[in-house]
């Protein structure tokens, strides 16, 4: 682990990937987004016909511009998001262009939970939320397969315990 | 006093208690006075344009009746409301129909103030407030008692929180001693600091203190003695056992605030808002509302940002106690805090460009469970103390950084330059402010950061309060291959911005297993007070002033005292 095996993205090592099911659940909760979107935008371009304003249909972009980096970006966030349960700590790393790693020793854990969305439960995912005493050591997890989930859960509450340390 | 039977009176059997039976009055009036100002402030032009006599008693009665039914609500509330101290914690019970009961569990409660607002203290009343780990609400008012009786629960809701029973029986005992003023013991005798306050002088030496409580009385007249401590203790509302650490004389508060230029900028310029907005509104015949509108947030919060600073430092005086730090302070309205070492989760000093020529420091520092907002006061350790206070403080708060002279080290980083002070910071052309006053130190036993242009601060984090770790990089860190490392503690963070990957990199692993290490000072039942400053020093294993990569060894590190040791103060 020194400095000439570090890879270029940060918190890279052996990190677990989260489920690829991640990718299609985040399209699918994202269409209702999509329908709004391209509503205002055919709204945009018929007013624009319709009153003859040509900037008008111009601004039909903008919701469509808000929709792109998803649409385009998802699979890649999916695939940026990892995990590791270490020794001693559990580090999650998430994000492309604003990347940040998060460590949490088991010992300050203070409360699990895992949560189930419709979209989730149709995809066989859950969600790990994990909180401390501190803002920044907060932590969710996405896209983990259930028994993962249930897995991971056991393992935090069970070493939370086992090293348990107060604030 | 006589009252305060009374007030036990119709305790339950439980040993469930009731507040004084003035509060209604008190909490009533609130509402009442609430209730006016919304009406008249919306209604105002309308009353002052219709007034006659006959409706003017009209509104009387009408506020009257108000009155009573307000004082008669706050009564039905109080007589509902019982607290209770028991061994696993403080209750307090409430409601008229549904009974809810509120707890501040034993094992979190993690300070006691005596709070005395200005119309309270007229009346000889206080609010005890319990402060517990917790969300953002957690706090537990006993409101209101009687000043003699809040200390009695004071040090009897902090013995139950450091594991020991509750002190039923010792109630009436301690409330002879409490009107006394004094509610550890006998009275301290400490000729130093009692002189000190007739010369009306900052604190002795700190090599002085302890010294005069070790030899026993100095050859003072007794009498003379006995007048200035009851003085002293009506003054200091009682805080004047154990061993001073701390004592603000009214000059240098008023100096340091006058020397404060950031605030005093900001004073001024709501001074200069209120004249102009007078003088058009001079010039231009009053023209009304709007520019009593735009003037109205300065008449606000000029005199509100005076009032703070004075009453957060008027009178400030802070001993050292075998229940942690206790600090006395107020002006008009006053408080006593507690703060228990094993409480305090990060340090933070300030000194303003003009403290630097009498090296006055401002310290804070963060309890998880006492937000920043709702009672900064409780939170604020040292408002401005002079280098000895600030070292005194800083030695009964935290334990050693790990250096071989920790004074020396924080002097240095409130006045070196930050390339002088070694350690990492940034280096990158872009952060070239960061890069002459941003440093961050790792130490045995902290670590530090060093920030500040012209007002320097320093934030102290002990290692082992530290919660998590948090790593960052946006667009620019990788562009000039920086990174941005988030120290997490309980209810505070340190943010280390623009350092060198590597360095961040360096520091994270040296940072983790702290975070999953355990505490040293792992329960309340031993308040740690680790000797710092020169009177006490301490033998200290001998350890490498920076090592960043270094495993921590605390095992090794100075143990706390493991047993309360009394106050040298109390033994007299």
């Amino acid at each position: 682990m020194d400095d000439s095996t570090r890879p270029q993205r940060l918190g890279g090592r052996e990190l677990t990937p989260v489920s690829p099911r991640l990718v299609p659940a985040r399209y699918l909760a994202a269409v209702p987004w999509w329908v709004i979107s391209l509503a205002i935008a055919i709204a945009c371009l018929v007013l624009g016909l319709r009153l003859g304003w040509w900037w008008f249909e111009v601004l039909a972009i903008v919701p469509i511009l808000w929709c792109l980096p998803g649409v385009l970006l998802t699979p890649r966030r999916v695939r940026a998001i990892g995990y590791r349960a270490g020794e001693e700590e559990l580090t999650l790393a998430s994000g492309l262009m604003f990347r940040s790693v998060t460590t949490t020793p088991y010992g300050r854990v203070q409360s699990v939970e895992i949560h189930e969305g419709p979209v989730e439960r149709r995809f066989g995912i859950a969600r790990l939320a994990y909180s401390t005493a501190s803002d920044e050591a907060d932590g969710t997890i996405p896209g983990l397969p259930r028994e993962d989930a249930e897995e991971l859960k056991e393992l935090l509450t069970r070493r939370g315990i086992e090293r348990m340390q107060s604030l | 006093m006589s009252t305060e039977d009374a007030a036990h009176g119709p305790a339950g059997q439980d040993g469930s208690r009731r507040t004084h039976p003035l509060t209604p009055l008190l909490t009533g009036w609130k509402i009442f006075a609430g209730v006016i100002a919304v009406i008249a402030a919306q209604n105002l032009a309308q009353l002052v344009g219709e007034f006659t006599v006959r409706r003017a008693l009209l509104g009387l009665g009408a506020l009257v009746i108000a009155l009573v039914i307000a004082v008669g609500v706050s009564a039905l509330i109080w007589w509902r409301t019982t607290y209770e101290i028991s061994s696993d914690g403080v209750t307090r019970r409430s409601g008229l129909l549904t009974r809810t009961g509120r707890t501040a569990p034993r094992e979190r409660i993690e300070s006691v103030s005596v709070e005395r607002p200005a119309v309270p203290r007229l009346l000889g009343l206080a609010k005890v407030r319990v402060e517990f780990a917790g969300g953002s609400e957690s706090h537990l008012d006993i409101a209101y008692i009687t000043a003699a009786d809040a200390e009695t629960i004071r040090t009897e809701i902090l013995d139950v929180a450091a594991g020991g029973p509750a002190g039923r029986a010792g109630t009436t005992g301690v409330v002879g001693a409490a009107a006394g003023g004094s509610v550890d013991g006998g009275p301290a005798v400490d000729g130093t600091t009692a002189d000190d306050l007739a010369a009306g002088d900052a604190p002795g030496t700190p090599a002085q203190a302890p010294k005069s409580a070790e030899d026993g009385m100095p050859g003072a007249p007794a009498r003379d003695r006995g007048l200035r401590e009851s003085l002293r203790e009506v003054a200091y509302d009682g805080v004047t056992d154990g061993d001073l650490i701390a004592q603000i004389p009214t000059t240098r508060l008023l100096h340091a605030m006058l020397r404060d230029v950031g605030w005093l900028i900001g004073l001024v310029v709501g001074v200069v808002w209120i004249i102009v907005t007078a003088i058009i509104a001079w010039r231009t015949d009053g023209a009304g509302t709007g520019l009593i509108a735009a003037a109205l947030p300065a008449i606000v919060a000029v005199p509100q940002a005076v009032l703070h600073r004075l009453e957060g430092g008027w009178g400030f005086v802070s001993c050292d106690t075998d229940r942690g730090l206790r600090m006395r302070r107020g002006l008009f309205s006053t408080r006593t805090d507690n703060l228990g070492a094993g409480r305090v989760q990060d340090l933070r000093l300030r000194r303003p460009l003009l403290w630097r020529g009498p090296a006055w420091t401002e310290a804070r520092v963060s309890v998880a469970g006492i937000g920043e907002d709702d009672s900064s006061a409780a939170t604020s350790a040292l408002p401005v103390g002079t280098r000895e206070e600030l070292l005194r403080t800083f030695g009964h708060l935290l334990p050693t950084l790990g250096t071989e002279d920790d004074a020396a080290l924080l002097d240095r980083l409130l006045t070196a330059r930050a390339r002088d002070l070694g350690g990492i910071g940034p280096r990158h052309r872009l952060f070239f402010i960061g890069r002459r006053t941003r440093r961050v130190l790792l130490l045995r036993g902290a670590l530090v950061l060093r920030s500040g242009v012209i007002t320097a601060k320093v934030q102290v984090v002990p290692r082992e309060r530290i919660q998590g770790l948090a790593l960052a990089q946006g667009p620019v860190g990788r562009m000039t291959s920086t990174a941005t490392l988030t120290v997490g503690v309980a209810a505070a963070r340190a943010e280390i911005a623009g350092v060198d990957i590597a360095d961040v990199l360096e520091l994270e692993d040296a940072l983790r297993p702290d975070a999953a290490q355990g505490r040293r000072y792992r329960d309340r039942d031993d308040w740690p007070r680790p000797p710092l400053g020169p009177h006490a020093h301490a033998p200290s294993a001998p350890a490498p002033p920076i090592a960043p990569d270094s495993a921590p060894a605390p095992d090794s590190a100075p143990a706390p005292v493991s047993t309360p040791a009394p106050a040298p103060g109390d033994d007299a």
